[in-house]
Formats: structure tokens, C-alpha cells, sequence
């Protein structure tokens, strides 16, 4: 059994697909916030895939990196996402 | 990738997959959190599979983080404007991204490419960046999100002396 870049896409598209649904889908603007990091998480998967399997020498650390910011930037955005409506909720 | 490594992988993908249609499934609050919690923890095993512990590590901590934040006491209920048709017409929109993603990643490779980095040479500038100092790179976003924070926690202060 082995799992190639094709596989680590196919995960990556469907994280993504999931959580543009759930976005699309929620009628509860806190619930579809809580789907960005499911989108980012999609787009980490695909970079650290790409940097797992590039041909390239030396090692490849940018895929796993930009997967770090994108987690990091997720936890952001959620915050920010519930503080606002949690705001409007208070309302 | 070895076979225990490609066993990983299936596994954490689907357990990421189940978390993340809990995500978008589930009814309750609590719930949602407790996917997410699971969907990291999918995600953890994923890069750490892909060879990628330290981001595994990192990944697990913030949708940890999300998830206590989506599953907390602050969390406020918002209806959304946009009507049924509207997200019915996202959802479908959400299929046909992934029947799109779904081809190019089953044609996707690897190509070679001739770019030497333009006249600011960008790839020496992503190799200082994400390779030489990447705990740099690392701190700043830190810096980033604690600004944000701070910015978000003096704003509600603010709004509350009024």
C-alpha cells in the first residue's frame, strides 16, 4: 500500500469542498465560521503534500510552513469571525 | 511512502474527513467543537504522515483552540441574511468545486519549470523566508495573531466603557 500526491490532492479537494459546503450550507453565520479552518486545512494538506513528494534536493520546508501559517491563520480568523457575532448577537 | 506511512495517512484522512462533515453537518454547538477537535486531530496525523510532525503538532494546538472556541459559552447565535435558494445554489456550488478540484488533482503532477525568480529574485527570498529563517517567519505570525487579539480585546473594552 502507498499513497502518492494524487491521494494527498484528492484529501486536500475534499477538506475543501466540505468546508465551502458547510460556509454555503449554515444558516448560522457562527457555525459557517467555524468551517474556514476545515478550507484551510485543505490548502495545508495540498502544500505539504507538494513539499513531501517535490523531486527537488534539499529539504523542503516552505510546504510545511505555509500549512503552520495557514493553521495559525485559521485560529486568527475564527477569533475574529465569532468576536464580531458575538457582538451582533449581543445586539 | 512505506506502507505504515500510507496506513497513516488513509486513516487520519478519514477521521479528518468524518471531523470535517461533522463540522458542516452537526446540529449543536458542542458538537461542531468536538468534530473539529476530531478533524485536527485528522489533520495532525495527516502532515505528520507526510512528514511533517512539527506542523502536525502546531495544527492539532490551534483547531484545539478553534474547537474550544466554537464549543465555548461566548459563542453567539447569527441568523444570515441570504435566503434557502441562495444556499442551496452555494451547495451545489460546492459540488461542482470539488468534481473541479477532484480533476485536476487526478491530473495533477509535478512540472519543470524554468523561473529564475524576476528581477527581486523571489525564490531566494522564499528559501530566507520559509527555509533559512523560518523561526523568524514563525515569530511574525505569532506577533500577527497576538496584534490581532490585542486589537479585537481593546476594541470590545473600548465599546464597553461607552
Amino acid at each position: 500500500m502507498t499513497a502518492g500526491l494524487v491521494a494527498v490532492f484528492f484529501v486536500a479537494c475534499a477538506t475543501v469542498a466540505v468546508g465551502v459546503f458547510g460556509a454555503a450550507w449554515r444558516r448560522d453565520v457562527s457555525a459557517a465560521v467555524a468551517t474556514i479552518p476545515l478550507m484551510f486545512a485543505g490548502a495545508g494538506i495540498a502544500f505539504a503534500g507538494v513539499a513531501r513528494f517535490a523531486a527537488a534536493g534539499g529539504t523542503h520546508l516552505l510546504g510545511q510552513e505555509f500549512a503552520v501559517l495557514l493553521a495559525v491563520a485559521a485560529v486568527a480568523l475564527v477569533a475574529l469571525g465569532l468576536g464580531i457575532a458575538g457582538r451582533e448577537g449581543n445586539r | 511512502m512505506d506502507s505504515l506511512h500510507a496506513i497513516g495517512f488513509y486513516v487520519s484522512s478519514g477521521v479528518l474527513l468524518i471531523g470535517a462533515l461533522g463540522v458542516a453537518l452537526l446540529p449543536r454547538r458542542g458538537l461542531r467543537g468536538a468534530a473539529l477537535a476530531l478533524s485536527g486531530l485528522g489533520l495532525a496525523g495527516v502532515y505528520y504522515s507526510l512528514s511533517a510532525g512539527f506542523a502536525g503538532a502546531v495544527a492539532f494546538a490551534c483547531y484545539a483552540g478553534c474547537a474550544l472556541m466554537v464549543a465555548g459559552p461566548q459563542y453567539r447565535k447569527v441568523e444570515a441574511v441570504a435566503g434557502s435558494v441562495w444556499r442551496q445554489v452555494g451547495a451545489i456550488g460546492a459540488a461542482l468545486l470539488l468534481a473541479v478540484l477532484a480533476f485536476s488533482a487526478f491530473r495533477g503532477d509535478f512540472v519543470s519549470a524554468t523561473f529564475k525568480g524576476g528581477p527581486f529574485d523571489a525564490v531566494a527570498l522564499g528559501r530566507l523566508l520559509f527555509a533559512h529563517d523560518v523561526v523568524a517567519t514563525e515569530a511574525v505570525a505569532l506577533l500577527g495573531l497576538l496584534a490581532i487579539a490585542g486589537g479585537a480585546a481593546a476594541w470590545r473594552l473600548r465599546e464597553r466603557a461607552r
